[in-house]
């Protein structure tokens, strides 16, 4: 069961790397969809 | 094997020449020398700030300690990222329409005098020797690495691995200046993330499945497993504070002032926080995979996983191409901090301070022989591998964080902040950072970064509010600029 649990913790703990290129994936998005809608 | 591998990394070192004179030709003015002309594509700019940041530790230090230590070093990794996406996110647009806008500004220190309108010229005099003093003993500190890597992996003499190294860098950087280093930044990057998919990759294909890593790490030492064995709260804090330092380092910073557009910084960060997690989810691989592969205690340096890994897994071609990755991720630091250190003496002491009137060719060649001089300094030191001066570079990447980091934020989100606030704070941060790590124990084993940051912001905050405010010119300046990137 340790073995486990520690091996979920850090899992969860590598969480925030993906999400920082997620969040550079969102404001992109919006960026790119923003121009376009500017640009109609 | 030894011959397939030199060839590789003979066409690696004429590949970075050549790019250097091809950006000769496309370099006419100090602007172009020291910033690319604010040119720079979302790509180049993203794998160059990426590359100028990440140097051998990337490849050799953190699947080292990986797979010495176990999970308990993800700390730093989780850090960086986060500290780099903010710094994407906070300071990139900002400082790219700053300073265009505050009269042009070059460098660090240049965008620092602008800002606040300082005409003493004390906050770009005490910011250029800084840089200057550091990022000299920084490059030699990175040549001394990279000649050792060799010295120790292809039993090349120590002296010959240094000399060849930065003839290199010294040629390319002299003759292409900032978009030299960055499209060579490109392609080191490139290097260095393709080494840190393959070479998991392919490990893990020879162990078989991700459950045998698991199974070997648990084996090996089941606390490997846990990133929170042999940490303190003071640990665990110090290594994720290592990301603060990134809003104080200019090598890094100088990608953001040059990137073409404020438009492309969205791509550009997409790019390069891509590009930075993976790399590092795939060092981290690596030594976590590296354990299940060898085998616990196979290893005298853990710090040589990749570069066994690279000669054990490869044809020796492919070999050199992974090997090759390493000297790019050492190169592609020391050539921006290169680069940084001639900007100081040609934009902020030459051209500010003793010829104003200089025309751009001469700049140019100032610039150049800036380069040819700091770098046979940093090479002559780095002659002696255990010159005690070399451990000043322990200081630098925090005390670059605290001393500027703190100041380069506020003074781009805070109309308020003023002169002596900055100067202040500036000070009092790289003294903290110098008095924190001389002392050993307790509270002092924190890492020097964070009580020198919060002591630099506050100082700053605090002289700004009850000292002499920030003058009415820095804040219509500010505000008009303010509502260009709003």
């Amino acid at each position: 069961m340790d073995a486990t649990l520690t091996t979920a913790t850090w899992y969860w703990l590598l969480i925030p790397m993906p999400l920082v290129v997620l969040l550079s994936l969102l404001s992109w998005l919006v960026h790119v969809l923003g121009a376009r809608r500017g640009e109609g | 094997m030894v011959n397939a591998t030199t060839l590789t990394f003979v066409v690696y070192l004429i590949g970075m020449v050549t790019i250097g004179i091809i950006a000769f030709r496309l370099t006419d003015s100090l602007s172009d020398y020291i910033l690319g002309g604010r040119s720079l594509g979302p790509g180049v700019t993203a794998l160059s700030a990426g590359a100028s940041d990440m140097s051998g530790w990337l490849l050799l230090g953190l699947p080292g300690a990986l797979f010495a230590a176990g999970m308990n070093q993800i700390w730093i990794a989780i850090g960086l990222s986060v500290g780099a996406y903010l710094n994407w996110q906070l300071v990139a647009p900002r400082l790219r329409i700053y300073t265009e806008q505050a009269s042009n500004a070059l460098t660090l220190p240049d965008f620092l005098e602008n800002r606040f309108s300082d005409e003493t010229r004390l906050l770009r005099v005490l910011s250029a020797v800084v840089i200057l003093l550091f990022f000299t003993f920084y490059t030699s500190s990175g040549l001394v690495a990279g000649a050792k890597l060799f010295e120790a992996t292809f039993d090349m003499p120590y002296d010959a691995a240094l000399w060849i190294g930065a003839a290199v860098i010294i040629a390319y950087t002299f003759l292409g200046g900032f978009l030299a280093v960055s499209w060579t930044d490109f392609v080191q990057g490139t290097l260095m993330f393709l080494a840190l998919i393959v070479i998991p990759f392919v490990t893990l294909q020879q162990v078989g499945s991700w459950d045998a890593v698991t199974a070997a790490v648990a084996e090996t030492n089941p606390e490997f497993l846990d990133a929170f064995h042999d940490m303190t709260v003071l640990g665990i804090i110090s290594l994720a504070a290592w990301g603060l330092g990134y809003f104080g380092q200019p090598h890094i910073l100088a990608r953001f002032m040059a990137i073409r557009r404020v438009s492309d910084i969205p791509l550009a960060r997409l790019i390069g926080m891509g590009w930075m997690v993976i790399g590092l989810f795939g060092a981290m691989f690596t030594g976590s995979i590296a354990i299940a592969y060898f085998g616990p205690d196979q290893l005298d340096d853990p710090e040589k996983v990749f570069i066994v890994l690279s000669q054990v897994l490869f044809h020796p071609m492919v070999s050199g191409i992974l090997l090759a990755a390493i000297l790019a991720a050492v190169m592609s630091t020391i050539d921006s901090q290169l680069l940084v250190s001639s900007s100081a003496i040609t934009e902020d002491f030459y051209r500010q301070i003793l010829r104003k009137e200089a025309p751009e060719t001469e700049l140019v060649w100032v610039g150049r022989i800036s380069v040819v001089i700091i770098a046979l300094i940093a090479t002559l030191l780095a002659t002696d591998r255990d010159s005690s001066v070399l451990s000043l570079v322990s200081y630098a990447w925090a005390g670059f964080g605290a001393a500027f980091g703190p100041i380069v934020l506020l003074s781009l989100m805070w109309r308020g902040l003023s002169r002596n606030g900055a100067l202040f704070g500036m000070v009092s941060g790289a003294v903290t950072v110098v008095v924190w790590k001389a002392q050993t124990g307790g509270l002092f084993d924190l890492y020097e970064i964070l009580p020198g940051f919060i002591v630099c912001g506050g100082v700053a905050i605090l002289v700004s509010l009850f000292g002499k405010p920030a003058s009415e010119e820095t804040l219509v300046e500010y505000d008009r600029i303010r509502a260009m990137w709003r």
